[in-house]
């Protein structure tokens, strides 16, 4: 009896936000999911500030070469590089700064679970545009932008980090005792 | 796990349902009513004789049927077993878990199976990768060039792919620009009269362009601005084609605008081919059909309704070429871009020289920038004779 009167206490503290689940939720994400996710995010918001200043300051100023199919002021000048007003370094930039705000391992061991989906969402959000970028890239514009693709790549792993620990935590707390 | 309740077998997903229900619950707080994972306590004598009577016949069928305290709870759903129909014991071996293969994976390997959308995505860009590296897609850029090749593949049959000479060529270099100045055989672009400057959102001066590819003072004025617009940006996707063979100044050799793009931090250049050189049912194909934007600026600064049409802020606009065709007669487009880099050349001060009265208008227009550009003597000298 003593075992189901305690399933009983984590489920009201799991469904009303606080409690026993969030604690659960802090041991089951490893470290290094923690650590790798911010690190990833805080490099996006460092590709995406610079990105950011050279669109406002000087695209042809990039630290990137010019010629062949690399050609970072191709891109980046593009009219591809703007969405709806918006340059897509600003937006890069945003998105770095929300991802890097919700892999702080405060936000991993957040007791709302909004805060989980939010971080899930907007990963695969970052993956997909990677998707559409790389296209617009190869396809469309026919040149590539190495800056550009190193903020791909952050995102892409960024998007794996973050499946992978949203994976350990849940499966951390399915073999967690007091949740199973 | 197969509970017999009135006769009737189910199969209760405690496996599955205790992996995910505690997750599902932790984030939504709406869904606490999810089943909770039974508590695996001892079950009671008492409770194993009751069950044990009130489903005596089905456990007579059915030997590996265990009892649950839960079997009248509303919220257990039935889970779904495997395509073999086997459950599995869980970790602790007390319960059969309905197990599929891909569900055992994720089980087993929940990490593994979270990256699978990850190697998607990688896998997806390797394509789009192989795919660009096999396919016919528009080239690199040129090196040391703002322009770059196009397709070969337009709705125009009779359209090329520029070869890379042609490209390169069309970045003239500033030091023969400069030494060409302006040419009296050119037509400065027209003040419009109008004080604002048309400009983008993003502070980048309007350029409109309408022609057509039949059209062979088109195919003359597309050289200019090609090398102007190279000096405030990247032309790409540029293709090859000539004028008409039945017009006057016939295939006169120059480059298209149709399927190129333009990118600049300083002009926002939109060009329109509205024809093809091609005639179809007595007329030039249809390519590409004006904004209503861009219209009205026709109607507004072209009245005569001739192209080429170049609008450059709605401060400056050439209509008609300015320069005359007849200097690219007989030549092919790289005899045309060889003599681009020859400022003594009678090619090369006609669209140098009209390629610099349009960098003056545009240097009118944004500001002055870039200084590199504007700056010079000749541009300078330009802004001056455009009355900026």
């Amino acid at each position: 009896m003593s075992a189901e009167g305690g399933m009983r206490s984590a489920r009201r503290s799991g469904s009303g936000g606080t409690g026993a689940v969030a604690t659960s939720a802090e041991a089951r994400v490893p470290l290094w999911v923690q650590l790798t996710s911010l690190v990833l995010a805080l490099t996006a918001v460092g590709i995406g500030s610079y990105l950011t200043v050279a669109h406002y300051a000087d695209p042809a100023a990039l630290a990137c070469p010019d010629t062949g199919i690399v050609n970072c002021t191709l891109v980046t000048t593009s009219s591809w590089s703007v969405v709806a007003g918006v340059p897509l370094a600003v937006i890069g930039l945003a998105w770095g700064v929300v991802m890097t705000a919700l892999t702080v391992p405060w936000a991993w061991r957040a007791s709302v679970p909004w805060v989980h989906r939010v971080r899930l969402v907007l990963s695969g959000a970052g993956a997909a545009m990677v998707l559409y970028l790389v296209y617009v890239e190869l396809f469309r514009i026919g040149a590539i932008c190495l800056w550009c693709t190193a903020m791909h790549v952050t995102a892409v792993a960024l998007f794996g980090v973050v499946l992978a620990g949203t994976a350990l935590g849940a499966a951390g707390r399915s073999a967690d005792p007091a949740h199973a | 796990m197969r509970v017999s309740t009135a006769g009737t077998t189910h199969v209760v997903g405690i496996g599955r349902a205790r992996v995910f229900a505690p997750v599902l619950r932790a984030q939504s707080p709406h869904l606490s009513d999810l089943p909770v994972a039974p508590p695996f306590r001892a079950r009671t004598h008492q409770e194993e004789n009751s069950h044990t009577m009130s489903n005596k016949n089905q456990m007579n069928k059915n030997q590996n049927t265990k009892t649950n305290q839960n079997t009248n709870n509303p919220n257990r759903r039935p889970a779904r077993t495997g395509p073999s129909g086997r459950t599995h014991p869980d970790r602790r071996g007390r319960e059969p878990v309905p197990a599929s293969g891909l569900r055992r994976f994720r089980t087993t390997h929940p990490v593994l199976a979270a990256l699978i959308p990850v190697g998607l995505v990688v896998a997806a860009v390797a394509t789009m990768v192989v795919v660009k590296a096999t396919g016919g897609s528009p080239g690199p850029a040129a090196a040391a060039s703002h322009l770059t090749t196009g397709n070969s593949a337009t709705s125009n049959a009779d359209t090329t792919a520029l070869p890379p000479s042609v490209v390169a060529a069309l970045a003239v270099p500033a030091s023969t620009l400069e030494a060409v100045g302006s040419s009296a055989s050119v037509v400065m672009p027209s003040p419009t009269g109008t004080s604002a400057v048309a400009k983008t959102a993003d502070g980048k001066v309007q350029v409109t362009y309408v022609g057509a590819e039949y059209c062979p003072y088109c195919a003359a004025e597309r050289w200019a601005m090609a090398v102007a617009l190279s000096r405030f940006g990247t032309l790409s996707g540029l293709s090859g084609t000539h004028s008409s063979g039945s017009d006057v100044y016939p295939n006169t050799q120059t480059l298209s605008f149709y399927g190129s793009s333009y990118s600049s931090p300083y002009v926002d250049f939109q060009p329109v081919e509205e024809a093809t050189n091609q005639v179809v049912n007595g007329n030039y194909q249809r390519l590409q059909t004006p904004t209503a934007a861009q219209q009205a600026l026709v109607a507004k600064y072209d009245t005569t309704g001739s192209i080429p049409f170049l609008d450059i802020g709605n401060k400056y606009v050439v209509t008609g070429a300015s320069f005359s065709p007849q200097l690219l007669q007989g030549l092919s487009r790289e005899q045309i871009a060889a003599q681009l880099q020859n400022p003594s050349s009678p090619v090369a001060q006609a669209i140098d020289g009209a390629a610099n009265t349009i960098t003056a208008a545009i240097c009118a227009s944004d500001g002055g920038q870039p200084a590199s550009v504007c700056n010079t003597p000749a541009i300078q000298s330009l802004v001056k004779k455009l009355g900026a």
